[in-house]
């Protein structure tokens, strides 16, 4: 029995608080009290889920019973608790930075609107990873759903912000009902989560599983559902895009993995394989479409839909394992799901942040127009570039630790028999290493052009950012810095989250062997499992600080091999050896170095535009990937003076989003043809109005009376 | 010339005033009947050969020197221009040709070409000199010759989400002349590629005025030194032509021979670079080693590998026997075989002909629009050739084939350089070598005379006005690849970056040639 | 289809020992020598002869300058007094800053710039790659790129409105480096120097080390100067 539940309600309860003060504030004092309500509620709920991580579920509540719909009950839960937990480590940087930064939008919109929408997004937040029955689950959701739309709606006299939180609000809808029509599948008797599940057939259960992966599938922003997420994200507020990738997305996942892995656990590969495939899709067309994004804030929102269908893939492959008995590498799968969904949330937030900051000094987001703001923004820089190193997965940061995972889950492959599953894993392990490179690229072009270089627009006097901004990306850079040196720490509260799915007897715990410390560890582990770490120096352990800090993975009987990294010892062993051959060089070196201009072929100096522009950067990938971008060229004019002079080359290209070209826009255009087709029927004579009710009714007697 | 045109002008522009300057026609017509007449002998396939600025003390004119498809001999049109006013109408809408005569006359004299979209920035770039130079203007003090640094944005035509202009040069490569590309682009193809030239210019045309033609002839030579009797060649005739001089038969025949024989050497040069550019390593090697060969078989014959010191003005500066005339041809000959066997072996190099047939396309239209010369605008089908158009030297005596191609690509281009090879190699033989001096009698006097050669990268016209001192006043001096870069930016539009040096290679542009 | 490796192997080995003493005219159009005793009136009818001063008279001494030699030979001739010199040591250098000496002498990167070259200097440094010449053999090679380059070789009188690039290529190469500069341009102006447009060669613009003169010079006495810059012994032919 823990406070946790406590915790979390009453870090919900301050929120709803918050939201009802900032509407009778006045305006200058909105930020501040949000500031402080957002944090206070975010470390209280960051308490709450600590607890439950750690000491395990709390009991649960009944709060109210009503007739029909059954009773609203409340609990905590391992899988919920990590999620929740995430949330709040990107809410409180999330509302220190908010201190300032809505000082840009003070006497052209509400702030008080902003503070209610926002703290009661926190609220709702907070309160569903406790909501323990349909009911509540899906109130919650809807009020989640209408505030970040609100929210992203927040600049409402632009006309693009409020068809994009119409869109997202429209869609979202659509995936609620699909995700409730799922849930209410599965429930049989009551519609409480811990009431047993209902036996489903195959049919049934194929249902479940695609109306639920396709309903949350929307908010967690998979292909081919997430039309929204390419038009919303950019155009929120920059602290709302960072909750919009690092909480809200975060929503869709923890749906999937509750009906699919708790509620209603998938039986058949088939399932799984489609989720690992869909989630390499959307991690591939996600990050092809943020490489050739010239805008920041897109090309972040394009990223997310990568990172999420990374961790979506890892998923499947757990899915994969469970349905083939292998529950210890569905431990591994499900570990590196979570993990991605966390750092992603960390260093996503953080990037969006840094736009946010860059969008508000500079008063631009493009960037082809942007460029050498290093030198203007040299901390906004240093915290951005520790976002890039970990979303590119470069070790030894906290991208590298779950990429690493996802990765591994998927080579678990040679472990499987059926060789149609092998061939998915393979697909799904190739689709991602390209991604993996891509990001690369994409975040190379993201720092680099903005950040690096020439200023390719003058630049007007701005200043660093305020001290407050800096410390909310200091933070969100410290955690992602943290998770990424210290997995050792954060695997065994992973495998404390997993509980719900794969029971207490999960071996998550045994990525990180507690041998190193013989009496560290709820359990002793057999002794062969032990001995087999002995080649690599296991006895070590007795010397070494901490829970070993490597984290080791066996293969299983196809491949008996143990894979190992470690982060904190690469860094220890990277700063060494950098260090000594500087010092090295220092000491031995005696020739002077020069610092001279840029060569440039002898002209005087290289102008702004004589450099590598972001559309520039990425068009070879535009170039290889073609097929998949399809662009429009919609203009392609050559204009000259005298026939031969020429004057202007006045080109233009037009992307469709994939999904909207395959899916959205052919869906739509048959629904237009549907309802021209119908509409014929509608042509206001009221003599075949009441024909159409007579023959409905001829119908309806005809029906009830062959049924008997 | 036709008495038709001479009524037909008469009747375009009622003023014209008909002179006669060394057996030259020249028909002096006011500003305002420019563009007409220029339209009317544009229409009639006269080709533009030079535009001639001349500033006397009280006086300024232009000569606009037009030549026809026909033995018709030059037309020079005069123009005078107001000293104070200077300014003339552009004939650029019609005739597009023009288009770098009258930018470079408005850099150099300070004369305002009106409705000429593109003025400034050519010769003298504007971030180091100051507008309206007028460099050339003959008062000039060498104290008002100021530089000054400016700043100096490249032009733009490319409007594109994320377009730059990534600029080549002037200091690129390894052995390349100094030269600055900007080429347009969103960073896949090159959308549009313009030269900016001129960082040569060593002001050949005010460096002769004063000068003895002696010594103009040096500056003539070296003007380009790898087509040193080409540039020479048109310079002693121009001379020649302005004090009466009777060159000798000898010097005439021996003269055709060494423009020839440097022609096959420059040949070879330019399809050593194009093997270069293709990094055809081997082919390279090999034609680098034929091309040293032949320079050797040059210096061996006279004295200097690039024939400096062969021209003087009246005839040859010393003679040649005729059997080692004769047993040089027959080594040019056993070379040129060999250099036939590199085309047979490149011709069937499927990599090699991939790289170079289907760029840097220019159409026989454009070709014919912008009046192209040389190897460049043969292979697009344009069959103009001075030696044949308006024989000069030995030419009308010996019975040859100019060599066109169609298609206007790369490839089109190399063959058409082998092809011309052989044809030198054929007038070589042919030529008769009659006995007799090399030197003319020495003849003063004072004059004016166009003089022209089809040097080997194409046209090459000058004049010359020699005053009674016998010194150079005025030296105009238009080698063929002025002509030729105005049409480079045809071949360099929507290509790929790689394929940029290559293009470069099969124009065979010489910046030292067009900047003088 | 066309097989090269084969026909490059068939061609066979074409690269010459490189000479030590005196070539024929087919290689070298040679310089006039230096300085003549003759009488007064023929050194003043010499110094009238020459149009870059290469020639001056100074009482019954005609001094001859190489370095403003751009080979228009009118000074040749059988009744003329002038010697002609044939040989390929026509490099000269102010003091012992031109040898760069140690590792060079195996490896040497040439940057070459044109600052306003008619052609045919560039032309003779071209066939330096060649087979005849092989300029590899030695360790020297052309880079495209001043920040990897040892030797800058300039060409070209120095036009004005290449001064500034010239300049800057200098500039961004590292030390050690030197300066070689080929051609009767580049030594002194050549004809077209000094003058509005022109300077008097190289050294005007960047510190010269070595100076090759000739109009054009010959490819061998451009290599004989390369070897001497990077410190390479030349004995006999090599």
């Amino acid at each position: 029995m823990n406070a946790s539940l406590e915790l979390s309600l009453a870090a919900a309860g301050i929120a709803a608080l918050g939201a009802l003060i900032s509407l009778g504030l006045p305006e200058r004092a909105v930020s501040k009290a949000v500031a402080c309500i957002g944090a206070a509620a975010a470390a209280v709920a960051f308490a709450g889920g600590v607890v439950t991580l750690a000491r395990g579920p709390s009991a649960e509540l009944t709060l109210w019973s009503f007739p029909v719909l059954g009773t609203v009950a409340a609990g905590t839960t391992t899988l919920a608790a990590w999620f929740a937990t995430i949330a709040a480590l990107v809410y409180a940087p999330v509302s220190i930075f908010t201190l300032r930064y809505v000082d840009r939008y003070a006497g052209q919109y509400s702030l008080r609107a902003f503070g209610f929408w926002y703290c009661l997004l926190l609220s709702a937040v907070v309160a569903i990873f406790e909501c323990r029955d349909v009911v509540s689950f899906f109130v919650t959701w809807e009020i989640v759903a209408i505030a970040s739309s609100m929210l992203v709606a927040f600049e409402w006299r632009r006309f693009e912000n409020a068809r994009a939180a119409f869109v997202m609000l429209g869609m979202s809808e659509a995936g609620t009902m699909a995700a409730l029509l799922a849930m209410l599948l599965t429930r049989g008797g009551s519609l409480s989560f811990d009431s047993p599940a209902a036996t489903l057939n195959v049919a049934a259960s194929w249902s479940v599983f695609l109306l639920s992966f396709a309903g949350f599938g929307v908010k967690a922003g998979l292909l081919p559902m997430n039309s929204w997420l390419p038009r919303a994200h950019p155009l929120a507020p920059g602290n709302v895009s960072a909750l919009l990738s690092g909480v809200i997305l975060n929503l869709g996942v923890y749906g999937i993995v509750l009906v699919n892995a708790q509620l209603a656990p998938i039986r058949f590969a088939g399932e799984g394989v489609v989720v690992m495939l869909v989630g390499a899709a959307s991690a591939l067309i996600g990050i092809l479409y943020a490489t050739i994004e010239d805008d920041l804030k897109a090309l972040l929102a394009y990223s997310s839909i990568e990172n999420i269908g990374i961790a979506i893939a890892a998923f499947g492959a757990a899915f994969v394992f469970i349905v083939e008995r292998q529950p210890q590498f569905a431990a591994i799968g499900f570990a590196a799901g979570l993990y991605h969904v966390g750092n992603h949330s960390a260093y996503k937030a953080l990037l969006f942040l840094g736009a946010a900051t860059v969008d508000a000094k500079l008063g631009t987001r493009s960037m082809n127009a942007l460029g050498g703001v290093i030198r203007v923004l040299p901390a906004t820089s240093a915290l951005f570039f520790i976002g890039v190193l970990s979303i590119a997965a470069i070790p030894p940061f906290n991208g590298f630790v779950s990429e690493w995972m996802t990765l591994q889950a998927l080579l678990r492959a040679d472990e499987l028999t059926p060789l149609s599953l092998r061939v998915a894993f393979a697909l799904c392990g190739a689709a991602l290493a390209l991604t993996a490179a891509l990001a690369v690229t994409c975040f190379v072009k993201a720092f680099g052009m903005t950040f690096l270089g020439p200023e390719r627009t003058p630049r007007t006097d701005a200043g660093e950012a305020n001290i407050s901004m800096r410390l909310a990306m200091g933070l969100l850079a410290a955690e992602c810095v943290l998770l990424g040196l210290l997995p050792t720490y954060v695997l065994p509260a992973l495998g404390h989250a997993a509980w719900p799915i794969l029971g207490r007897d999960a071996v998550v715990g045994a990525l990180v062997p507690p041998f190193f410390h013989p009496n560290a560890g709820p359990r002793p582990l057999p002794e062969d499992f032990v001995s087999s770490f002995h080649a690599l120096g296991a006895q070590l352990g007795r010397w070494l600080p901490g829970r070993g800090l490597v984290v080791m993975l066996r293969g299983g009987q196809a491949n008996p091999v143990v894979f190992a990294m470690s982060t904190t010892y690469l860094v220890a062993i990277v700063a060494a050896t950098l260090g000594a051959t500087y010092a090295t060089l220092r000491l031995l070196s005696r020739k002077p170095s020069l610092r001279t201009r840029v060569w440039a072929g002898g002209l005087r100096r290289l102008r702004p535009e004589m450099t590598y522009t972001a559309t520039g950067f990425s068009n070879p990938v535009r170039a290889i990937f073609d097929a998949v971008f399809r662009p429009a060229r919609v203009e392609n004019e050559r204009e000259t003076i005298h026939e031969h002079f020429r004057s202007a080359i006045r080109r233009k290209r037009e992307d469709v989003f994939l999904a909207d070209r395959l899916v959205n826009f052919p869906i739509a255009e048959l629904a237009r043809r549907i309802a021209s087709v119908t509409a014929r029927m509608h042509h206001g004579r009221l003599p075949s109005y009441v024909g159409y009710a007579l023959g409905a009714l001829i119908v309806a007697l005809a029906v009830v009376t062959w049924q008997r | 010339m036709t008495s038709q045109i001479f009524r037909e002008l008469e009747t375009i522009c009622p003023d014209i005033v008909w002179e006669t300057e060394d057996r030259s026609v020249c028909a002096r017509i006011p500003a305002s009947h420019l563009r007409a007449a220029a339209i009317y002998l544009h229409e009639r396939e006269w080709r533009l050969g030079t535009l001639v600025a001349r500033e006397y003390d009280r006086s300024l004119e232009v000569r606009y020197c037009f030549y026809a498809t026909l033995h018709d001999g030059w037309l020079q049109l005069l123009v005078a221009v107001d000293p104070a006013e200077r300014t003339l109408p552009s004939i650029v809408s019609a005739v597009i040709a023009a288009d770098w005569f009258e930018r470079e006359i408005e850099d150099l004299f300070s004369i305002r070409f009106t409705q000429h979209p593109r003025l400034g920035d050519f010769v003298l770039h504007d971030d180091r000199w100051a507008e309206n130079l007028g460099l050339m203007r003959p008062h000039l003090k060498p104290d008002e010759v100021k530089e000054q640094r400016r700043e100096w944005t490249p032009k733009r035509v490319l409007e594109e989400e994320g377009s730059f202009v990534m600029p080549v040069g002037p200091i690129y490569s390894g052995d390349a002349e100094s030269a600055l590309f900007l080429l347009e682009t969103v960073g896949e193809d090159v959308v549009r590629a313009v030269p900016r030239l001129f960082f040569k210019y060593r002001a050949i045309e005010k460096l002769a005025e004063g000068k003895t033609p002696a010594d103009v002839l040096l500056l003539a030579e070296r003007c380009n030194g790898t087509s040193a009797i080409g540039n020479g060649l048109a310079y002693c005739e121009a001379v020649e032509r302005a004090l009466g001089v009777n060159v000798p038969r000898r010097a005439i025949a021996l003269r055709t021979f060494f423009a020839e024989l440097e022609r096959i050497r420059h040949h070879t040069t330019s399809i050593r670079e194009i093997c270069a550019s293709t990094a055809l390593t081997v082919a390279a090697s090999q034609a680098l080693w034929l091309e040293e060969r032949l320079l050797r078989v040059s210096g061996e014959l006279a004295g200097h590998r690039y024939f400096f010191g062969v021209l003087e003005l009246g005839g040859l500066r010393r003679d040649f026997d005729t059997a080692l005339l004769r047993s040089t041809t027959e080594q040019v000959a056993s070379l040129l075989g060999r250099v036939e066997e590199l085309g047979t072996a490149l011709a069937s190099s499927n990599s090699f002909l991939d790289r170079i047939e289907q760029i840097g396309i220019v159409s026989a239209e454009q070709a014919h629009t912008f009046e192209l010369v040389g190897p460049f605008a043969r292979a697009s089908g344009v069959a103009a050739d001075l030696r044949v158009l308006q024989p000069y030297a030995g030419y009308s005596d010996v019975v040859f084939d100019v060599p066109i191609e169609r298609e206007g690509d790369g490839y089109a281009r190399l063959r058409v350089l082998f092809a011309e090879m052989k044809e030198s190699l054929r007038i070589m033989r042919a030529l008769e070598l009659p006995d007799g001096t090399v030197h003319a009698s020495p003849v003063s006097g004072a004059g004016r005379a166009l003089g022209w050669t089809e040097a080997p990268r194409g046209a090459s016209v000058q004049w010359v006005e020699v005053d009674r001192a016998g010194a150079i006043v005025r030296y105009r001096l238009t080698p063929p690849s002025f002509r030729n870069w105005h049409g480079f930016h045809l071949a360099t539009e929507d290509f790929a970056f790689q394929d940029f040096p290559i293009i470069l290679a099969t124009l065979d542009l010489s910046v030292a040639e067009n900047d003088r | 289809m066309n097989n090269w490796f084969l026909r490059g192997v068939a061609a066979g080995v074409k690269t010459e020992f490189a000479p030590a003493g005196d070539v024929s005219e087919s290689l070298s159009a040679g310089l006039p020598a230096t300085t003549l005793q003759v009488s007064d009136d023929a050194a003043a009818a010499l110094a009238r002869l020459c149009p870059t001063r290469a020639i001056v008279a100074a009482g019954p001494v005609a001094e001859v300058d190489p370095d403003r030699c751009v080979l228009c030979m009118r000074c040749r001739g059988d009744a003329s007094p002038v010697q002609w010199r044939h040989d390929v040591q026509v490099a000269h250098g102010e003091g012992s800053r031109a040898r760069l000496g140690g590792r060079f002498a195996r490896s040497l990167h040439v940057r070459i710039v044109d600052a306003g070259d008619c052609g045919s200097c560039l032309n003779e440094l071209a066939q330096l790659a060649g087979p005849s010449y092989n300029l590899h053999r030695f360790g020297i090679f052309i880079t495209p790129t001043p920040r990897q380059a040892d030797v800058l070789l300039v060409v070209g009188p120095v036009t004005r409105q290449m001064r500034e690039p010239l300049i800057a290529a200098y500039e961004a190469m590292p030390e050690p480096k030197r300066v070689v500069a080929v051609g009767a341009c580049a030594a002194s102006g050549g004809i077209f120097g000094p003058s509005l447009m022109c300077g008097a060669g190289a050294a005007e613009a960047v510190p010269v080390d070595l100076v090759v003169p000739g109009c054009p010079p010959s490819p061998y006495a451009v290599l004989a100067a390369l070897r001497e810059v990077c410190g390479q012994k030349q004995g006999r032919a090599t």
